[in-house]
């Protein structure tokens, strides 16, 4: 018979044994009673779901898409998927003007940039943050990323012809908070490739990866930028161009939420895009390049693995680097969500949660107390330094200040 | 990517076989599709006396306290089995009646713990039982979400404030001489379950659970700290997608996540697990290794695969891959020269070294051996 | 000796016996039911849960096409939360004849039953899981049906209405005074006492074993039991019943029905000895999936729950031993002018859907011999639980914001659910998380719907009929039965009964995720749980 010849289901969410290995690794479930738990709201709720939409349940907001179920179901189950998906399918309320705001962070950086000094004067103001806290239900305790006057995009256009002078040539998609917020690691990344004798060079005009839009059911728009940024890729690819980035979370969106939640093939530039520090890994470990530095250098580095990294299961290039500077005391720090999952916890209602879901992490820090934090994803990083106090540094910027 | 070992499964056995390698000095790393059995585990390893100190020592070096011992263990349907080496905090009964009365404490409204079992099983023992319940507050919160007041979510609770369900059992207690208590403490701290037997009035003994099993994501959670802390690459949640063999020897595999970086390995080690964990593989007519596509010994008849009586020994569980005397994989009639296959994907092809546990602990140690005491491959 | 007086006593407590009970009582006679097993446990409870539209028999035979589909429209009132109405689709493939479609078009029509030709891509849009291979489609009327909750309806109301239920009660022989029936002898198999009660009429529903039952009042029923098997799969892959649109042949029907969909079935002759232990054969399964996929391409690949079969109760025409002359329709029997043997009727053939019908055929009958004259009323009353349409409108009364276990309750409950009066923290929390059934639904069927062990209790719940095939639930449940009966040891047995019930459908599609489950499942009870 050559019916029922493979070993799975085909219907991913059918192999789930109901093992709950999920609900014990979910950082929702324990801070908030609300949320059915993965597996409920997952492979449990598709039955009920295909069985009548009426099933669908408003509670699968709660989850962040951490995907940390994914990482530990020992089935291959695609939990946040399905959560996700479902959400896409079944969800009909439309996103508040607070959650279009939060997830237009291109939209937002365009507008508020030229006026970064007063933007980011007001933002931090309390009375500015009780406003928001009370109008928009953006909770007080959250303080806005800075603007930053000169985007990189300038920066780098500026500098376009010494990176054109590199024989080998990468793409970078830098994302929102490079360009409006921290041009420093995009420059940061420049200085490094540079010494691998790798020029770089900007895109022809990406869009924000669409993973906030993503979170805030605004599906329509997200799948508008990922096609946008596909053929974006695709042009870059067809020049031979690998794409380096420096966010895990952007990567993992448009290598995986594309075409999982969107439906939007990205297979001709899946493989082309990769994250920095593996690349630099790849480069340095095949012997086509070395990297020099300082004798001087000296830092205990405690080392979070964003959720997203882990489920891209890349955590282990940015850790190689950093344990390869000398000087450097290596800490990993426990698989743990720090609980901002990107806009979520800068709503009100998720404020709570969102700092109880990283309070083990934070102990841990304290308890480890570092020199600062290293981290490759931007939203960690707000987190980890609002909770913290610690200073969190992207891996790429500690090559970078480490090199010789 | 190049490693001393590369180790397929990131459960029992292949955490046991990377923390030996690691130990002897060599690189190792771990894939790991997930979680694992470990989850499921009861906290008993073994009835028999095989390697016993190696096993004691190995557990010790990992800061998991285990203890030999012989007894009767009590199941949490309120059967007794007999068991040997067992974590710290299960308690082995050298004889029934286990006592003369005993305390059974549960929390209100967790279904997943069989207190009824427990005091029919007692009592047709010679022990008088009395049930009562805790209700504390700290769990009103976890209550509201229907599916969720489970073992774990308990633990993580009584993480912080296991000393008011002591406070509260010893109001409970009157005369009692044993205090029997669901296994839902010491999640992270493995500390807690000891505490809690030195504050309590009575001999107390903790009893299982339906999974997860507490004490068995602390082991792995354990055992995996001390992988790291020895240098080892854990890449949890990845799956090898292919491996390439030439001339009998397996050179390299790939896998989901780091897609077109293969991992180069002097030798493998396969302990991926039965059919749960995917090492095995069933379809209608056949039953297969999907990675390497090792030779598996199995009944051709679907037939036999299966006992009607759903609590005797199924067939299917004996299936397993075949392996030379070494435990080097066959595959098309020839040994693998540097791999190894243990754990449960042997199924029950191996009866000399044990079952479960003692299997994924033996033949572990026997694989690792193998590697550190060979020469280097040309 | 105190003599136990009824009207009529019904032996067989599956649908026909459940739904005669209740059309008597209905009529105010005093009635008594006597079960050997649970509830449903024979052919009622082991077939597709097919609301038949009537439109498979249309060609062959008109008068059952017309009966289903006046059954059908009766079921939708009085069975709302019995029923789904999913329609159905009649598909020809390339492998038919296209030409047949014409012809049950007409039948169909002829029947009573609307039948309207779809092109295929109009039939594709419908039910994006049938062969896209088709040729032809016609939708028909077609829908699904809860047999466990029809039946457990049906009794429920019985005993409203002053039924006396007797469960696990077998008759072991008649009390006859010459050529009259004046009673049944009976033994208890939980309590193993044995008792007597008498009646004027009694109604032998006792389906395939009903031809036992006659034997033993003395009289002969040709009956023939023919074995169907069916296969569950692991949810709904689709959500309109797909037929073939051909001549009635093996495993071509889909069914779905709450969370799973169901292809059957086989057809084989089988030994009277047999019908009390029916396997599925590897050889059944391989040919319910082979064709099962010709319907829906996605069963190849779908994860299969288990496998089952049930033994219809076919008859012989009279005076035919060899049962070359089949009927499926209904056959109700007057012993006293048949046989010559008073005080006793049988009801039998027949099918799931036109239970009512027999029901009323039989009730009829024993109205006449007593001389009541009252109209029969169960083509109008809606059973229990079905006194709103929709589940929705059911569960958004009774809850604000139901969550998703409260939803599922309506469901299965319809305006039963609002009987379930724990809705604290501790009644919400969940046994069965696959089915979504809570502490509070187990309390009110094991207090309202004579559940006496863990099986029953998965007739009435669903409990244990999700993915995990009772693996998570079954301990959980257990402890509940326990609780109420006040019995451990009889929880323990039971819950040991449960597993290999369950495993009895499962090894025989043991391979693949099925197996994966087996495996854990096989491992926790005997490991880890030491049951």
């Amino acid at each position: 018979m050559t019916l029922q010849e493979y070993t799975a289901s085909a219907h991913n969410f059918e192999e789930c044994m109901k093992c709950t290995i999920c609900t014990a690794y979910c950082p929702v479930v324990p801070v908030n009673p609300r949320y059915p738990g993965p597996k409920q709201a997952g492979p449990d709720g598709e039955r009920l779901r295909l069985k009548d939409p009426y099933f669908f349940n408003k509670a699968l907001k709660y989850c962040l898409n951490c995907k940390r179920c994914e990482v530990v179901c020992p089935s291959g189950v695609k939990v946040a998927d399905i959560i996700q998906a479902a959400r896409i399918k079944y969800d009909r309320s439309k996103p508040k003007i607070r959650d279009r705001m939060l997830a237009g962070t291109d939209f937002m950086g365009t507008l508020a940039r030229p006026f970064a000094p007063i933007v980011n004067g007001m933002t931090g103001l309390g009375a500015t943050k009780a406003v928001l806290d009370a109008t928009l239900a953006i909770d007080r305790h959250r303080t806005f990323p800075k603007y930053s006057a000169h985007g990189f995009e300038g920066w780098l256009k500026r500098h376009a012809r010494e990176q054109a002078k590199f024989e080998r040539q990468v793409a970078y998609f830098h994302g929102c908070y490079v360009n409006y917020n921290f041009p420093q690691l995009g420059k940061d990344l420049v200085k490094v490739l540079n010494a691998l004798g790798v020029g770089v060079q900007l895109l022809e005009g990406e869009k924000c990866c669409g993973v906030a839009m993503i979170s805030n059911g605004m599906t329509r728009e997200a799948t508008r930028h990922a096609q946008h940024n596909v053929s974006v890729l695709q042009k870059a690819v067809d020049k031979g161009l690998t794409v380096v980035t420096t966010s895990s979370t952007c990567t993992f969106t448009i290598r995986d939420e594309y075409p999982e939640l969107l439906k939007v093939d990205n297979a001709g530039v899946r493989d082309a895009l990769v994250l920095a520090t593996r690349y630099i890994y790849q480069a340095l470990e095949s012997g086509a390049a070395t990297l020099r530095f300082r004798e001087d250098y000296h830092a205990r580095i405690a080392y979070h693995t964003p959720c997203h990294l882990e489920k891209l299961g890349w955590g282990l290039f940015s850790q190689e680097l950093l344990k390869m500077i000398p000087g450097v005391e290596f800490i990993l720090l426990d698989s743990n969500c720090c609980g901002i999952a990107g806009t979520y916890g800068f709503k009100k209602e998720n404020y709570e949660a969102s700092q109880a879901i990283g309070k083990p992490l934070f102990d841990q820090v304290e308890a480890v107390n570092p020199d600062f934090i290293a981290c490759d994803c931007e939203t960690c990083k707000w987190q980890l330094e609002m909770s913290t106090g610690y200073t969190v540094k992207h891996p790429i910027s500690i090559l970078a200040e480490a090199l010789a | 990517m190049r490693f001393d070992t590369v180790i397929i499964g990131g459960g029992l056995a292949g955490l046991t076989a990377g923390i030996t390698l690691q130990e002897a000095g060599r690189k190792t790393v771990i894939v790991s599709a997930g979680q694992n059995a470990l989850h499921f585990f009861s906290g008993t390893f073994e009835s028999t006396e095989a390697e016993r100190e190696r096993i004691t020592e190995f557990f010790v070096r990992a800061g998991i306290p285990v203890h030999f011992q012989d007894g009767q263990r009590l199941m949490p349907a309120g059967t007794f089995r007999p068991a040997a080496l067992s974590l710290e905090d299960v308690t082995l009964f050298p004889q029934t009646p286990v006592s003369s009365k005993a305390l059974i404490v549960n929390f209100s409204g967790f279904h997943d713990f069989f207190t009824a079992f427990l005091a029919e099983g007692l009592e047709k023992n010679g022990t008088t039982c009395r049930i009562c319940t805790l209700d504390l507050p700290e769990m009103e919160h976890l209550r509201l979400s229907p599916s969720e007041m489970r073992s774990v979510n308990i633990a993580r609770v009584m993480d912080s404030c296991w000393e008011k369900a002591v406070a509260d059992i010893r109001v409970m207690h009157k005369d009692e001489d044993l205090i029997l208590l669901p296994q839902v403490f010491g999640l992270k701290d493995a500390s807690i379950p000891g505490k809690i037997l030195a504050a309590l009035p009575a001999r107390a003994a903790f009893i299982g659970t339906m999974p997860p099993s507490v004490p068995g994501i602390r082991t792995q959670m354990q055992l995996k700290r001390r992988y790291e802390i020895l240098g080892g690459t854990f890449l949890m949640g990845d799956e090898v997608t292919s491996a390439a063999i030439h001339d009998g020897v397996v050179s390299s595999i790939t896998t989901r996540n780091l897609d077109t970086s293969r991992i180069f390995g002097e030798y493998f080690i396969l302990a991926s697990g039965g059919y749960f964990s995917k090492g095995l593989a069933a379809t209608p007519v056949q039953v297969v290794e999907p990675l390497f596509r090792l030779d598996v010994a199995f009944e051709e008849d679907r037939n036999g695969w299966y006992r009607q009586d759903f609590f005797a020994d199924q067939p299917y569980m004996d299936f397993g891959v075949k392996t030379d005397a070494d435990l080097h994989a066959v595959k098309d009639g020839q040994p693998l020269k540097n791999l190894f296959a243990v754990g449960s994907i042997l199924g029950g092809t191996r009866p000399d070294f044990g079952s479960a546990a003692g299997l994924a602990l033996r033949t572990a140690f026997a694989a690792a051996d193998a590697i550190t005491t060979s020469k280097p491959q040309e | 000796m105190k003599r136990n007086d009824y009207d009529v006593i019904i032996v067989g407590g599956g649908i026909t016996g459940a739904g005669t009970a209740r059309d008597c009582a209905m009529r105010g006679l005093k009635v008594l039911l006597v079960e050997r097993h649970d509830i449903a446990t024979g052919a009622t409870g082991r077939n597709h849960g097919l609301l038949h539209s009537g439109a498979r028999y249309a060609v062959t035979d008109q008068e059952s096409a017309n009966e289903c589909i006046r059954e059908n429209m009766i079921l939708r009132r009085i069975a709302s939360h019995c029923v789904d109405e999913t329609d159905g689709l009649f598909i020809t493939l390339p492998e038919d004849d296209l030409n047949y479609q014409a012809k049950f078009v007409e039948s169909c029509l002829a029947a009573g039953i609307s039948a309207e030709i779809l092109d295929p891509k109009e039939a594709l849009r419908m039910e994006p899981s049938v062969n896209p291979d088709l040729i032809g489609a016609v939708k028909v009327p077609d829908g699904s049906v809860d047999p466990f909750r029809l039946c457990a309806a049906n009794m429920l109301d019985a005993k409203l209405h002053g039924a006396q239920v007797l469960l696990y009660t077998e008759v072991t022989e008649f009390i006859k005074e010459g050529d009259m029936v004046k009673g049944i002898r009976t033994f208890n198999h939980q309590t193993h006492q044995s008792a007597e009660y008498y009646a004027a009429i009694t109604v032998n529903a006792a389906g395939i074993w009903g031809h036992h039952v006659a034997e033993m009042a003395g009289v002969p029923i040709g009956m023939y039991p023919a074995k169907g098997a069916l296969l569950i799969f692991a949810h709904r892959v689709n959500d309109v019943v797909i037929n073939r649109c051909r001549k009635p042949a093996n495993a071509d029907i889909l069914v779905p029905g709450d969370t799973v969909c169901v292809i059957g079935t086989t057809s084989t002759k089988i030994p009277f000895e047999e019908c009390d232990n029916v396997r599925v054969t590897p050889d059944e399964v391989n040919l319910l999936i082979e064709e099962g996929a010709k319907l829906a391409p996605a069963l190849a690949s779908t994860r299969i729950l288990r496998a089952y079969a049930g033994v219809r109760p076919l008859v012989s025409a009279d005076n035919d031993p060899t049962g070359r002359n089949i009927s499926r329709g209904i056959v109700c029997l007057d012993h006293e002018t048949r046989d010559g043997v008073k005080g006793f009727i049988s009801i039998t053939g027949g099918k799931l859907m036109t239970y009512r019908l027999m029901a009323e055929m039989a009730t009829d009958l024993v109205c006449r011999k007593l001389h009541v004259d009252k109209a029969c009323e169960t083509a109008t009353l809606p059973l229990p639980g079905s006194e709103r349409k929709s589940f929705k409108e059911v569960a958004e009364q009774i809850w604000e914001n139901p969550t998703t276990a409260q939803k599922a309750t309506a469901g299965r409950l319809g305006t039963g659910a609002a009987r379930i009066k724990d809705t604290s923290p501790l009644g919400q929390s969940l046994i069965c998380e696959c089915e979504e059934v809570s502490v509070g639904e187990i309390d009110a069927a094991i207090q309202r719907l004579d559940v006496s062990n863990l099986v029953d209790l998965r007739r009435r719940t669903r409990v244990g009929m999700g993915t995990c095939q009772g693996e998570l639930c079954g301990c959980r449940a257990a402890g509940l039965l326990a609780r109420a009966h006040g019995c451990t040891e009889r929880a323990r047995a039971d819950l040991k009964d449960f597993m290999t019930e369950r495993w009895k459908g499962m090894y025989p599609i043991g391979w693949g995720d099925a197996l994966r489950e087996a495996e854990y499942t096989q491992w926790v009870y005997k490991h880890v749980l030491g049951v």
